[in-house]
């Protein structure tokens, strides 16, 4: 009993905390306390919410954009991936890749947006080429330093009982690195999301981000709201899978000190 | 093949030695990338004025530098900058350790504050623009809330991983609880804060140049977004360069106090 109520409590804690965030938000508004026209509120941004499912502008705007999202984080996984796994096993070859990667992760990316759009369009193309450019560093960096710092103890140990190259690269590279792995993922989810937002303020006619931009320069501050909370929700919902497919893939890792 | 280079990693010190020379592969590459960058649109191999080329960066560069408005919109820019990461910081830091310490209120708060760090902060800019207008509040307003997060899920990271057999020797010691958090838990959870802050600035600087480059009159992003409408990538370039060379230095200067502070 006791041990229930503990376990629960983190989650039940959560559920209090947003009820009380939006009955504040929706009383401060009801009282008059503050103008709706600036801060909306939840009963509004509920209904609006209900009124774009029905018409469908919600789904359109929210597959534009996990499209793009998927495409550009997709791409910048297979490439960082790739990137890091290489340059994690030929060392000159991450002396070559480090200026540039250097460069890819300071530089404000999103400064390139009129030359993609020469090329890619203005639209969803430059939004994932974006998204892209802006995921792909911190996946690439991460699966680097993760095959870097390998146990060489593993390794040797594989190898004296006689692993191939193959499996020394499937078995224990990669495997070992899948702490640093993850973590790279997480940064680059999160860059991804930024730069398909960003990208759609900037180049798009239709998605989440172009959604907000929208309705902002129509001072309709409900629909940027509702969009927001869809753009919030995305955020929560890939964070989430990620933690599972963490656990799916570090479930051999039993204890510290491995 | 892949047998021989993991017996080089298990040796590391049999490489030759010029492949390990860091420096040197790194330079000759980005001399080899800036080269072939020169030549390609000379040779018609690309259409240069999209990609522009490293002679003509560095004739922008220097027309830019006596031009005279770069301290304008510099100084703008790192105006807005500074104010959004010394609020967040004032703001984040006091947040983050009173979470860390009282458990109740961090399960109560944890929920929404991981659904901000879940979500680019970025998405708020609109809304700030109508609720702040065009001018240096809203920019402040973007740098405050992409830099706050993460230094209030860093600085409750902070207080959490404290050692508690620390705290635990104060107490036996008759500490009070105001001298356990003031000269126990806040030193010892400082690095952690200044990671907060290291990725508050970075995201911070990607931030004001967005915001600026989304509405605004002067400023680094409102430079860059006229010369990038107007594809003069030469131009556009040097002011990339800027914000890159600014970002790298400020978060390598705080990862220098972070290493300090580990010490």
């Amino acid at each position: 009993m006791t041990r229930t109520f503990r376990q629960s409590a983190p989650v039940a804690l959560g559920i209090v905390s947003f009820v009380i965030i939006f009955a504040i938000w929706e009383l401060l508004v009801r009282v008059g306390w503050v103008n709706p026209f600036f801060t909306s509120q939840p009963s509004a941004i509920a209904a609006a919410l209900g009124q774009q499912m029905q018409s469908g502008e919600l789904l359109r705007n929210f597959l534009v954009s996990i499209r793009e999202f998927a495409m550009g984080f997709g791409a910048a996984v297979v490439v960082g991936l790739v990137l890091g796994v290489v340059a994690g096993w030929y060392r000159t070859f991450e002396y070559i890749l480090d200026p540039f990667l250097w460069f890819l992760y300071s530089a404000p990316l999103i400064a390139f947006y009129p030359i993609f759009v020469i090329r890619l369009g203005l639209g969803s193309g430059t939004v994932i080429a974006i998204s892209f450019l802006l995921s792909v560093t911190p996946i690439a960096v991460n699966t680097l330093t993760g095959m870097k710092n390998i146990n060489t103890g593993l390794i040797l140990a594989a190898k004296s009982f006689g692993a191939h190259p193959h499996d020394l690269l499937w078995k224990v590279a990669l495997p070992a690195s899948v702490p640093m792995i993850v973590a790279g993922l997480r940064l680059g989810i999160g860059r991804a999301l930024t730069g398909v937002v960003i990208a759609e303020l900037f180049v798009s006619s239709a998605g989440l981000g172009y959604s907000i931009s929208y309705n902002g320069q129509l001072l309709k501050t409900t629909n940027m709201f509702a969009s927001l909370v869809v753009i919030v929700a995305l955020g929560v919902a890939c964070t989430q899978a990620l933690s599972a497919l963490e656990a799916r893939f570090d479930s051999w890792r039993t204890g510290p000190g491995v | 093949m892949l047998n021989q280079k993991m017996t080089r990693i298990a040796a590391l010190e049999s490489r030759p030695r010029i492949v390990q020379n860091r420096a040197f592969v790194s330079t000759v590459a980005v001399l080899l990338f800036l080269i072939l960058w020169e030549t390609a649109p000379r040779m018609h191999w690309i259409d240069g004025t999209y990609t522009s080329e490293p002679s003509r960066v560095v004739m922008a560069s220097l027309e830019i530098v006596r031009g005279g408005d770069l301290l304008r919109d510099v100084s703008l820019s790192l105006w807005e900058f500074t104010w959004g990461i010394v609020l967040a910081v004032l703001v984040g830091v006091p947040i983050g350790l009173l979470l860390g310490t009282f458990q109740t209120l961090r399960h109560l708060l944890d929920p929404p504050v991981m659904a901000l760090y879940a979500t680019p902060q970025l998405a708020l800019l609109p809304i700030f623009v109508v609720w702040l207008g065009i001018g240096v509040g809203s920019k402040v307003a973007v740098v405050f809330a992409g830099a706050v997060i993460p230094i209030i899920v860093n600085s409750i990271a902070g207080v959490r991983e404290v050692d508690r057999s620390l705290v635990l020797a104060a107490r036996s010691f008759c500490a009070k609880q105001r001298d356990v958090f003031m000269k126990v838990i806040f030193p010892a959870s400082l690095p952690a804060v200044t990671i907060g802050i290291r990725l508050g600035i970075s995201r911070g600087v990607l931030g004001v140049i967005v915001a600026e480059m989304y509405v605004s009159q002067s400023g680094v992003g409102n430079e860059i977004m006229k010369y990038g409408s107007a594809f003069r990538v030469d131009y556009l370039l040097f002011y990339v360069m800027l914000v890159s060379v600014f970002g790298f230095t400020a978060t390598t200067a705080v990862r220098a106090i972070e290493e300090r502070l580990r010490k």
